[in-house]
C-alpha cells in the first residue's frame, strides 16, 4: 500500500485545532515587550528572539512532518518550497512565495503576504533596529537544523523597518550527513 | 510580479482599518509561543512564585490591550461601570475573543464578599502542558489570571488576579478556577457611584 | 486475539525516553529497556548500511516466532516502535498516532527538555485512550 502523499498547507490549515490570530498578535507582542524590558539593548533582543525561535524550530518541525506527511526532500529546492507551501501556511494561515533562486540552488528568498506577529505594531523611536519578527528566522533555522540541513536565516525586507514587504533569505550552508554508530573512523 | 511582495500600506499605523478579529493561527502556533515564553521566564527566576508573577506580568499586557480593542470594537467605546457588568464581559466577551469560547462559569465567593471566580475544566493555554510533580500548584494560566487582572485595572477595577488547580471529584484532570479579589476601593467606590456622587 | 506488548521511544542518540509494557509478562526492568532500545537504535543504522541501494530509511518491520516489532523513524531520527503479537494489523497507523501525540503533548511541554526520558501526564492520559491492552482503538484523527 503506498503511504499518503504529501498534503497541502490548506488542508492542513482547515483540519487542525485554530485561535483567534489575535491572541497570538498580542502574546507575541508581550513576549517582545518582557525582552526588551530585561535586556533594554535591542541587539540582544534581536539575538534572544533568534534563539526562542531556534528553540521552538527544533520542536516544530516533528509537527510539520507529521501532519505533513512530507517525506525526505529531493533537494533545497524543494525544502524551501515546501516552508513556503505548507509550513506558513499550517502554523499561521499565511501564504508565502519562494523567489530570487542563486545558480547553485542554494540560496533564495521567501516573501510573507502578511504577518500575524506584527499586526497593529508600530516600533517607537527607541527601537530603531529591532527585528520586531526575528523569532521566524529562528524557527526556520531550528527546524531545519533537526533534519540535517545548517542554514543561514536573515531578513531583507521588514515592513516595521519602513520596507513595503516581510522578506527572508534562507541560504544552506551544509547538510550536514547521518552518522552511523559502527562506521569506522578514518 | 505584479501585486506579489507588497502588503497594503498605510502612512500611520491608526489608519488602518481595524480588524474585525476574524483572522486566524493554529493553535499549536499559539502554543509553541505561549511554551516558550514560558521557558524563557524559568531562565529568569530562581523559584516558582517569581515565574508566576512573570507570567502574570505578561497577561497584563495582554489584558490592557485587549481591552483597549474590544471597547473600539464591541461597545462602541462605551465603558462598563458595574462590577458585575465588567466581569459578565471579561467571562463573556473577552473569553469568546481570546479562547474561542465563554468561560465554564461566573461564581461569586462563599466566604468573601470581595471574591469572585471564573472557572474552565481546562484552560486554552494549558492544553499541552503537564506540570511536573516538583513544581507543586504552578500553574500556566498564572498568564491568563493577568490578562484578567488587565483588563478589570484598565477598566477601573483594581483587583488581585490568581489562577488555581481546583481537583474534581471522579475526575482525572483538575479544572482551573482564576480567583478575583477585588481591591476594597472597588466595593465602597465603584465606578457608578463615583460618577453618581460626581453629579451632585 | 493481536494486542501491543509494548512501546518503545528512543531520541535520535539512540537513548531511551520512553517505555511502555502492557502486562505481557515481558516487562524488562530499566537497564534492559535501555540497553535494548541501544541495540536497536545500532541496528536500525546498520540496516540502512546493509542496504544494496541507497536510500534505505531502516528497518521498519522485523517478524519472528513470538512477535511483530514495527519501528517508525521521523525525519528528526527520533523513533518509535512497538512489539506486538505476530500479525496484529494497524501497527503503523499507530505508530504514526503515537508520532502526533508526542508532537503535542511531549514537544509543546515548556517542561520537556529535548533528547530527556518523557515525563508527561497528559502524553500518558491520551496514549492509554489510544492504546488499551487487549485490543487498540485508534480514535479518528
Amino acid at each position: 500500500m503506498a503511504p499518503p502523499g504529501p498534503r497541502s498547507g490548506d488542508a492542513i490549515f482547515a483540519s487542525v485545532e485554530r485561535v483567534n490570530a489575535e491572541l497570538f498578535t498580542l502574546t507575541y507582542g508581550a513576549t517582545v515587550r518582557q525582552l526588551l524590558t530585561d535586556l533594554e539593548e535591542v541587539e540582544e533582543v534581536n539575538k534572544q528572539l533568534d534563539q526562542m525561535g531556534y528553540n521552538i524550530g527544533i520542536r516544530l518541525i516533528d509537527e510539520f512532518l507529521a501532519k505533513s506527511n512530507v517525506s525526505r526532500c529531493i533537494d533545497f529546492k524543494e525544502t524551501a518550497d515546501v516552508i513556503a507551501k505548507v509550513g506558513f501556511k499550517m502554523f499561521l494561515g499565511i501564504n508565502a512565495t519562494v523567489t530570487n533562486w542563486d545558480a547553485d540552488g542554494t540560496c533564495c528568498n521567501i516573501i510573507l503576504e502578511d504577518n500575524p506577529l506584527a499586526d497593529f505594531v508600530e516600533l517607537p523611536d527607541t527601537c530603531q533596529g529591532l527585528y520586531y519578527c526575528n523569532i521566524l528566522s529562528g524557527v526556520i533555522r531550528g527546524a531545519l537544523e533537526m533534519v540535517s540541513m545548517k542554514t543561514e536565516v536573515t531578513w531583507l525586507r521588514d515592513v516595521l523597518r519602513g520596507d513595503d514587504a516581510y522578506e527572508l533569505q534562507v541560504k544552506l550552508l551544509k547538510q550536514v550527513p547521518e552518522e552511523y554508530p559502527y562506521k569506522d573512523d578514518e | 510580479m505584479i501585486g506579489v511582495g507588497k502588503i497594503k500600506q498605510y502612512s500611520n499605523v491608526l489608519d488602518k482599518p481595524l480588524s474585525k478579529g476574524k483572522q486566524e493561527v493554529s493553535l499549536s502556533a499559539f502554543a509553541f509561543l505561549f511554551s516558550e515564553l514560558v521557558q524563557y521566564n524559568q531562565t529568569q527566576v530562581d523559584n516558582i512564585a517569581e515565574l508566576e508573577r512573570r507570567l502574570e506580568d505578561a497577561g497584563y499586557a495582554v489584558g490592557a490591550r485587549v481591552l483597549e480593542l474590544l471597547c473600539h470594537r464591541e461597545k462602541g467605546n462605551r465603558r462598563e461601570t458595574r462590577l458585575l457588568g465588567i466581569l459578565s464581559f471579561v467571562h463573556s466577551t473577552v473569553w469568546k475573543v481570546l479562547f474561542g469560547k465563554v468561560a465554564d462559569s461566573l461564581e461569586k465567593g462563599t466566604e468573601h464578599e470581595d471574591e469572585y471566580m471564573i472557572s474552565e475544566k481546562e484552560l486554552l493555554v494549558n492544553r499541552f502542558i503537564s506540570i511536573p510533580k516538583d513544581m507543586g500548584t504552578f500553574n500556566c494560566g498564572a498568564f491568563v489570571a493577568g490578562i484578567v487582572r488587565g483588563v478589570l485595572e484598565g477598566a477601573g477595577f483594581p483587583a488581585v488576579v490568581t489562577a488555581h488547580f481546583v481537583p474534581v471529584e471522579g475526575q482525572q484532570r483538575p479544572r482551573t478556577t482564576i480567583l478575583i479579589k477585588f481591591a476594597e476601593e472597588v466595593l465602597i467606590f465603584p465606578p457608578s457611584l463615583v460618577t453618581v456622587l460626581l453629579w451632585i | 486475539m493481536a494486542a501491543i506488548c509494548s512501546l518503545y521511544i528512543i531520541n535520535k542518540s539512540g537513548g531511551l525516553i520512553y517505555y511502555k509494557d502492557y502486562g505481557s509478562g515481558g516487562r524488562m526492568d530499566t537497564n534492559d529497556s535501555l540497553r535494548v532500545a541501544s541495540l536497536w537504535h545500532s541496528m536500525h543504522a546498520i540496516s540502512q548500511q546493509l542496504s544494496p541501494t541507497t536510500g534505505c530509511y531502516g528497518i521498519e518491520l522485523l517478524e519472528a516466532d513470538t512477535f511483530d516489532l514495527h519501528c517508525f523513524q521521523s525525519l528528526t531520527g527520533t523513533k518509535f516502535f512497538v512489539v506486538c503479537e505476530p500479525g496484529t494489523q494497524q501497527m503503523e497507523s499507530l505508530l504514526k498516532v503515537i508520532y502526533e501525540l508526542y508532537t503535542d503533548y511531549v514537544l509543546k511541554n515548556p517542561f520537556y527538555e529535548m533528547e530527556m526520558p518523557i515525563r508527561c501526564e497528559l502524553f500518558d492520559i491520551n496514549l492509554s485512550q489510544v492504546v488499551q491492552k487487549d485490543r487498540v482503538v485508534l480514535l479518528g484523527r
